[in-house]
Order: C-alpha cells, then structure tokens, then sequence
C-alpha cells in the first residue's frame, strides 16, 4: 500500500505502477456482516468495516464512506434506510421553498451524523496510516445535493426559474465547503467532490451551476494543503470538459466511459484522473472477467496520473 | 387498445446512483392525472430480468427513460414540460394525448413520491436474481 503513490497520481504525476482505490462504501458493512445501515450509524463498526476492506484489498486509499446523504440529512431531509445499500433521501425541504424560506442553516460537527464520522475517522486514521493507506473524504456535489434539497424540479428550474435554482445551488455549495472543512479536519488526505448527476445536463448548465459552486470547496481544500478531485458518474462524455478544468487536482468517471478517451482528456488537462473497473458488467454480475476488465483498465490508464479504480 | 403509457426506467440501482434515483423520481412527482395514465417500472441492470429489459429496449447509456418502448432521455434528467411533451406524443389514443398535454403546466408534485417509488419497484431488484414486479 502506498500514500505518497495514490497523491502523486491524483496530482497527475508519473507512478512506477497505478495505485488502487476500492471505493467499497456499504461493501465494508457486507464484508464484515453487518448490516449498511448498521454500520453506516456505528462508529466503531464503520471504522472495522473500512480498515478491515483496506487491508483485504491492499487499497492505497479509501473513502470514509461513500454516502452522499450525509450533507442533506444533516439540514433536516428525512432519510430512507436499506440493510444492503446507501440511505436515500425521501424529502425535500427546498421542493416548494428557497433554502432562506426553509430556514435552512448550516450544519455543525454535531448535525445528523457528523459525528459518526469524526469518531469513526479518529479510531481509522492510524489503523490506515500503518497500512500507508490514504482516508478520503467525499463531499457530495453542489448539483446532487441541490437535488436532494429541491428533489427533481431542480433539473426544469436551471431552465424555468434560474433564479431559485441558483439559490439552491449555492446554498449546496456552500454545505459542500462545510463537509470539505470537516473532512480536512478529520484528517482525510484526500477530498472528492461527488456529483454524479452532474453528467445529466448539458455543458452549459454544468458551467452555470456546478463549477461556481465548487469553487469554495476546492478552495478550502487546497489552503488544507489537501488534494481534491471531482468524482462524475454515468455517460458523462458532453460535459468531460468541464470536468476536466473545474479546478481540481484530478477526476473519476465510471464504467460508461472509454477509457483511452478520458486518460487523454486528463493528459491533455495534466490532471490525475481514476476508473474505471466496470461496477456492474464485471464486477457485480461477472459477464465479464473482473480479470481481464482490469487489464484493460490498467493498460489503457497508464502510470502518468492514473488511479485504478471501480467505476 | 392500450388505456396506460408504458413507460420503463432502466438503472444501475436508484437507491446507490443518485442519477438513476432523479430519473426515477422525474416519473413519481409527475401529478396525479398524469399517474392515472401511466404504468412504471425501474430496471436495474444489477438483475438479469434488468438485463434482458435493457437489452430488449436498446438502450445503450444509464439511466435512461422510455416511454412506449422508445429510448426518449439516455442519460438525461428530464424536464417537467419534456416529459409531458414526450408522453402526449406516445399517447395511444387522441383523448389520452389532450389529457396529457393540458397537464403541461401543473409541475413536478412530491407529496407522493414514497408511495409512487413504492409502487415502480423503486430500488426493490438490485440483485442478480431478483425480480421485477410489474
């Protein structure tokens, strides 16, 4: 396992060899059988399920969790609990009402389950530190929470009402710059910015409502002297030039994108960039061989910024 | 004659991907007169029955959203007057098409969305041999 390998690729840097991020999220709780929404409440027990993952997969970094629920259910949206997967949010406090109007405030350490996390990262750190494995921390982006405050109208609202959504937006961004703050004082090396439904709109829309929003979290994240990414999900291919020059250190994609297409576009950008192990096709349902998807992967990313990752 | 716009969201899983759960939630908080005229269901390509679904429609990205089998937003989050739009198009008859499109400017309605969700399936097949309630 190796820290100072998995921070120079995110930093775009050569590598003798790519550096490996599960990023195992309610894996963990399968891999120690418990329960996800157990282990994502229990301190102790989502500290076990991340060192115990890291070490069986010999990760050079790995999230804290992977929830992007934290931020929203920490202003008040009512959560919904599965045994074998992330929590979903099931209310939208921002559906009928501005931020302001839904007397939103920013969270503390002590909001919704902030100080899981604290604790959980202050009994993980040195248990990764031994095994020269980076704690990250991911924020969820300004868009996805913009979502889980306003719910689905937010995607008609940046055309109809760009006002309320950009109120929305910002407010996400902000409560992103929060959780960005508390991960770098948790003592996360490594902070991504996770906004997956980013890849559901058009360039534009991205420029307008999800790279101002992000400009405070990378901010705070590299006056940390931290290193930052930008995780996207899904066929993410029309707004990569986006992704690619947002500010951050390095990006992810998933399993939908080319992967010779993304190592150029983050050569080309000298940005770090991570992927993409195919989630479903191989590694859940094994149509593939996890194997040989992996060579694949690790053939076409190379040792010049490259992070080999699930996607 | 069919009386219900069939329409098919093929996911990853809506719980874990947050585009799959908006694009699923794009369908729930449409308004009641519209749930009236609609049958939905969420395919997660983590089940085999996902898989000969997504393979069935063409689809080719995740998520996507079809509506009487035509692969109508791949990869993207609809808006609300799009979706009206699209439908009114599919529609099977000519009353169905003017019921919809008079509904274009009701919006997006959440008071509903748990029990909608539950209804689709929303995040109940998301292992390899679960299957799709419809």
């Amino acid at each position: 396992m190796a820290k100072k390998m998995l921070l120079d690729a995110y930093h775009g840097k050569k590598t003798i060899r790519a550096p490996w991020v599960p990023y195992a999220g309610v894996h963990c709780a399968f891999l120690i059988n418990e329960p996800a929404d157990k282990m994502l409440q229990d301190p102790e027990l989502l500290a076990k399920g991340i060192v115990h993952t890291a070490r069986r997969y010999q990760a050079d970094g790995i999230p804290l969790v992977f929830d992007l629920s934290m931020e929203a259910h920490s202003v008040g949206c009512e959560l919904k609990w599965w045994k074998d997967n992330v929590p979903s949010v099931k209310s939208h406090p921002c559906s009928n009402k501005t931020p302001a109007e839904a007397g939103l405030q920013l969270p503390d350490k002590n909001s919704g389950r902030w100080p899981v996390l604290f604790e959980a990262a202050r009994i993980a750190r040195p248990q990764l530190d031994e095994l020269d494995c980076v704690l990250m921390g991911l924020c969820c982006g300004p868009l996805t929470l913009a979502s889980h405050l306003a719910g689905v109208r937010i995607f008609t609202d940046v055309y109809k009402h760009p006002e309320f959504a950009s109120e929305v937006c910002q407010f996400a961004g902000e409560l992103g710059t929060v959780a960005a703050g508390f991960y770098a004082e948790m003592g996360c090396e490594i902070i991504a910015i996770v906004d997956p439904v980013a890849s559901q709109i058009k360039p534009e829309t991205f420029k307008k409502y999800v790279t101002p929003h992000c400009q405070e979290t990378i901010k705070t994240i590299h006056d940390a002297g931290l290193t930052s990414s930008f995780f996207i999900c899904g066929n993410a291919t029309r707004v990569m030039e986006n992704v690619c020059t947002i500010g951050t250190h390095s990006f992810a994609i998933d399993e939908q994108m080319n992967m010779n297409f993304i190592r150029d576009m983050a050569l080309k950008h000298k940005v770090g960039f991570g992927g993409n192990l195919k989630l479903t096709l191989a590694l859940s349902l094994g149509l593939i061989s996890p194997r040989e998807d992996a060579i694949v992967s690790l053939a076409a990313g190379g040792q010049q910024g490259y992070t080999f990752s699930p996607g | 004659m069919a009386d219900k716009l069939t329409i098919d969201v093929v996911t990853l899983d809506s719980v874990q991907c947050a585009a799959c759960g908006y694009m699923m939630e794009s369908i729930a908080a449409l308004p009641d007169d519209v749930q009236e005229m609609i049958e939905y269901t969420e395919w997660s390509i983590k089940s085999e029955d996902g898989i000969a679904r997504f393979k069935e429609l063409g689809v080719q990205v995740l998520p996507s959203i079809c509506i009487e089998k035509d692969v109508v937003f791949p990869s993207i989050i609809p808006q609300y007057e799009e979706l009206i739009d699209e439908m009114a198009r599919r529609a099977p008859n000519d009353a169905m098409k003017k019921r919809i499109a008079s509904l274009r400017d009701v919006g997006f309605q959440f008071d509903k969305i748990e029990e909608n969700l539950a209804k689709a399936g929303s995040g109940m097949a998301t292992r390899t041999n679960s299957k799709v309630r419809k």
